[in-house]
């Protein structure tokens, strides 16, 4: 198996360098064998790439331990899920899956590219120099084929160390895939830019080629954040979802530039501006998906998060320099291709939130950059590794991310090219006032934490302008057709599926807002209790019924059942766990918590007394939390929403013909065929 | 065997992207597949029509509404002259002076529209 491996590689890594070559070549002499010849290799790329996987996560299930990966991220009671897991559960095998991450979405690429245009080859060849990186990486750098050895004979050792048990959640077994789709896919629409620049095509076609990848990639870039902020908000054992951590930051950053590059890429299509802007985006994206990658992978920083010390970064630095090399290159030697089509006409107006919206959210993503990178930083320049914590990053970022939801609420409501102050009037009077007595009524209710009275008020006033787009819209709709107001509401979504996904996705970023400023009120104490004692959080009685002893096959350990009453009145029991693995000798813990809308009852159970006789519990309340994670699943859905074609004008489903709506960002990018 | 199978995958993979024919040759697609000028007018087109909806709606004051309506009607009229070669901004003007009435649905409107903002069809039958 080892040697279907190695081969499939060294071959895949072979023949990605030929379609560089064979691509650029074809694209430059417009030769048509050349360019056929690339695609093929691209084929021939992901099907050495699947079997290599093939014979790694065969090595896994078969629980065959003369493989050193397997060895030391796997073990015989493992599950077979997480033995499917350990497949990305280290650094090797996780590069091995980016690799067929990309070779899949490259092949994906070429299969819908059926014509031989002027952008294809330069777009093969941007994937497949991405793809033989990491070929080179895991064929000669860091490979998943490596046998444990003594002397010159291969050997295998009776278990493997295991999977690492933080790792062993069901959160784990699709988070980093999720997340490696977004970090990936990013590759996609800045390998369209970098053909675009380099066939020298004037309008914007890219965009509409690459409109829905970058939506679908942005869609599981986040997701996989917030599966990964559910991972650890489950399994940390102190309750938080986001730590500031520098890998949780460089998954956020090509994130926060893909946003900026999803909002901008609007002016493009409308006013035929900020072309410069939104080709540097979208390579920022993906550089900054590199960067995230070469932190995780190169063990320059200490994260929970991160691979160990390897000899990756080297290589990460280089293929950065030359990845930016080449862009600034042809943004450069393409100025006058990005020639602005119309000028800025008023300071009030939607071009000037989008473009607000963007530089707010570059500003982000800078400070996060800076505050990351600082301890490499100060380690070069003066010897000595300063960290950078929490609160440098909420002083900058808490304002900023008030501001944003400020420019969610503004954004869609403000007019193209001009909006006067009766316009203003007309859309933000009544949601400015709404917001504003609510803040007054939490301030009258005793809330005195600044940012959480603004939050709250701006949570109010974004979904109050939401809340009109789709009534005004609906019932416009409802007066033509008779439907009734919530079926108006889908018709007016399904006519322009962009703008109201658009929409819905924002009212989860709402959501999550008001989950992110429940943490103003957390509570927490730690107690130690003897059996049948009692302790007191908030409004919470916690009464420790028995410490018991627990065991299977993987892990060993104990777990503490807590049951838990509100004045008198029994809620029900939590049984936090502390265990201990066997195979690594690792020690975890299993929090519990009692999920509600309004707020969490979190146990972490963090062992007993150094007299053995009392548990140690850590107790927490965590208010309104669980909004986080229903406005996840909104913006997810809303994300999907514009994903979905919109319906054509005059093809109401009602029969009326009527278009209320029209179709202002939709219907022109679903008649073109070859898009995707 | 696996060797053996291994072998035989990386020497078809290397045949199977070396040895093209010439019926495998996908045909090219001609060279300039988009037209700026057709994106800006379409661009403006849907600009119009999102104008006319909102202005619908009570989102816009009836200054901006007829600002931009203006703005967006020059610039069509400038393109639709560019493109259409030869035809003169004031005949572009006229021409859309004339489509008041939609000749699909019958719905009328007191200013001229490119297209209805009833069916959202265009509001000429054919475009010479």
């Amino acid at each position: 198996m080892e040697n279907l491996g190695s081969i499939s590689l060294l071959v895949g890594f072979c023949l990605s360098l030929y379609a560089v070559a064979a691509s650029a070549a074809g694209g430059w002499k417009r030769n048509a064998f050349l360019v056929e010849s690339s695609r093929r290799a691209v084929y021939a790329v992901w099907v050495l790439v699947t079997a290599a996987s093939a014979a790694l996560v065969g090595a896994l299930l078969a629980d065959d331990f003369r493989f050193a990966y397997v060895a030391s991220n796997s073990n015989r009671s493992l599950a077979a899920a997480y033995k499917f897991a350990a497949w990305w559960g280290g650094q090797e095998g996780s590069l091995l899956f980016w690799n067929w991450v990309l070779a899949s979405y490259a092949a994906l690429v070429v299969r819908l590219r059926r014509t031989h245009d002027a952008l294809t080859p330069w777009v093969t060849a941007t994937l497949m120099a991405t793809q033989g990186f990491f070929l080179l990486l895991n064929a000669f750098v860091a490979s998943p084929f490596r046998m444990l050895a003594v002397g010159r004979g291969i050997t295998e050792v009776p278990d493997g160390t295991g999977l690492n048990p933080l790792l062993q959640h069901w959160a784990m077994i699709i988070h980093p895939p999720v997340l490696y789709l977004g970090y990936v896919g990013f590759t996609v629409p800045f390998a369209f830019a970098v053909a675009s620049l380099a066939a020298r095509q004037p309008g914007h076609e890219w965009i509409h080629l690459t409109r829905r990848w970058t939506i679908v990639t942005w869609l599981f870039q986040g997701g996989g954040i917030l599966l990964g902020a559910a991972w650890a908000y489950a399994v940390l054992g102190w309750g938080g979802y986001w730590g500031w951590d520098p890998v949780e930051n460089a998954s956020l950053l090509p994130w926060l530039t893909a946003t900026a590059f999803l909002h901008s890429v609007m002016m493009q299509e409308r006013r035929g501006m900020m072309k410069i802007w939104n080709v540097v985006l979208i390579s920022c994206t993906f550089l900054l998906s590199i960067l995230g990658t070469f932190l995780t992978r190169s063990g320059v920083v200490s994260s929970v998060h991160a691979f160990g010390k390897s000899p990756l970064g080297s290589y990460f630095v280089v293929f950065l320099g030359l990845a930016l090399a080449v862009t600034i290159y042809l943004i450069l030697s393409r100025l006058e291709y990005l020639k602005p089509e119309a000028r800025l006409q008023s300071v009030v107006s939607r071009e000037s939130s989008f473009l607000l919206n963007g530089l707010i959210l570059l500003l982000v993503c800078f400070a996060i950059l800076w505050g990351t990178l600082y301890p490499l930083i100060s380690e070069v320049f003066s010897g000595e590794k300063m960290t950078v914590g929490p609160p440098y990053f909420n002083r900058v970022n808490i304002p900023a991310g008030l501001f944003l939801l400020l420019l969610t609420g503004i954004g869609p409501l403000v007019a193209w090219r001009r909006a006067s102050p009766d316009s203003l009037r007309r859309n933000f009077l009544w949601p400015l006032a709404a917001a504003l007595v609510l803040a007054a009524g939490l301030f009258a209710a005793g809330v005195r934490h600044p940012y959480a009275l603004v939050s709250f008020g701006l949570c109010l006033f974004v979904t109050w302008t939401i809340g009109s787009e789709f009534y005004r819209g609906a019932r416009a709709i409802q007066a033509r057709t008779r439907q009734n107001l919530p079926a108006a509401a889908v018709e007016l979504a399904r006519r322009n599926t962009r703008r109201h996904g658009g929409y819905i996705v924002h009212l989860g970023v709402v959501l999550m807002f008001v989950g992110f400023t429940g943490s103003a009120f957390n509570q927490e104490a730690t107690v130690e209790l003897k059996p049948a004692a009692q302790a007191r959080l908030g409004h919470y009685e916690l009464r420790l019924a028995s410490v018991r002893p627990v065991e299977n096959e993987n892990y060993a350990g104990q777990t503490a059942l807590v049951e838990v009453s509100q004045n008198g009145r029994p809620l029900g029991s939590l049984r936090p766990e502390r265990r201990l693995y066997k195979s690594g000798g690792q020690t975890t813990s299993n929090v519990a918590i009692r999920r509600g809308l309004t707020e969490d009852l979190y146990l972490n159970f963090a062992g007993l007394s150094e007299d053995n006789q009392r548990a140690v519990l850590q107790a927490y309340v965590f208010p309104l939390v669980s909004w986080i994670w229903i406005g996840s699943v909104v913006l997810v859905l809303g994300g999907c929403i514009c994903l979905v074609p919109s319906a054509k004008p005059g093809h109401s489903r009602t029969g009326s013909g009527g278009a209320e709506s029209p179709h202002p960002e939709g219907t022109r990018a679903e008649a073109r065929p070859t898009r995707h | 065997m696996i060797t053996v199978a291994a072998v035989i995958l990386a020497v078809g993979a290397l045949v199977f992207t070396v040895m093209v024919r010439a019926g495998d040759v996908l045909e090219a697609e001609p060279s300039a597949p988009s037209n700026p000028d057709e994106e800006r007018l379409a661009a403006l087109e849907e600009s119009l029509r999102d104008l006319e909806f909102e202005q619908r709606v009570g989102k816009l004051s009836e200054a901006d509404y007829q600002q931009t309506r203006q703005d967006l009607e020059r610039e069509m009229a400038q393109f639709q002259a560019r493109i259409g070669g030869g035809v003169t901004q004031p005949a572009v003007e006229a021409r859309v002076a004339t489509a008041l009435v939609c000749p699909h649905c019958g719905a009328s409107f007191p200013t001229a529209l490119k297209f209805c903002g009833e069916c959202g069809r265009p509001m000429r039958r054919n475009t010479p």
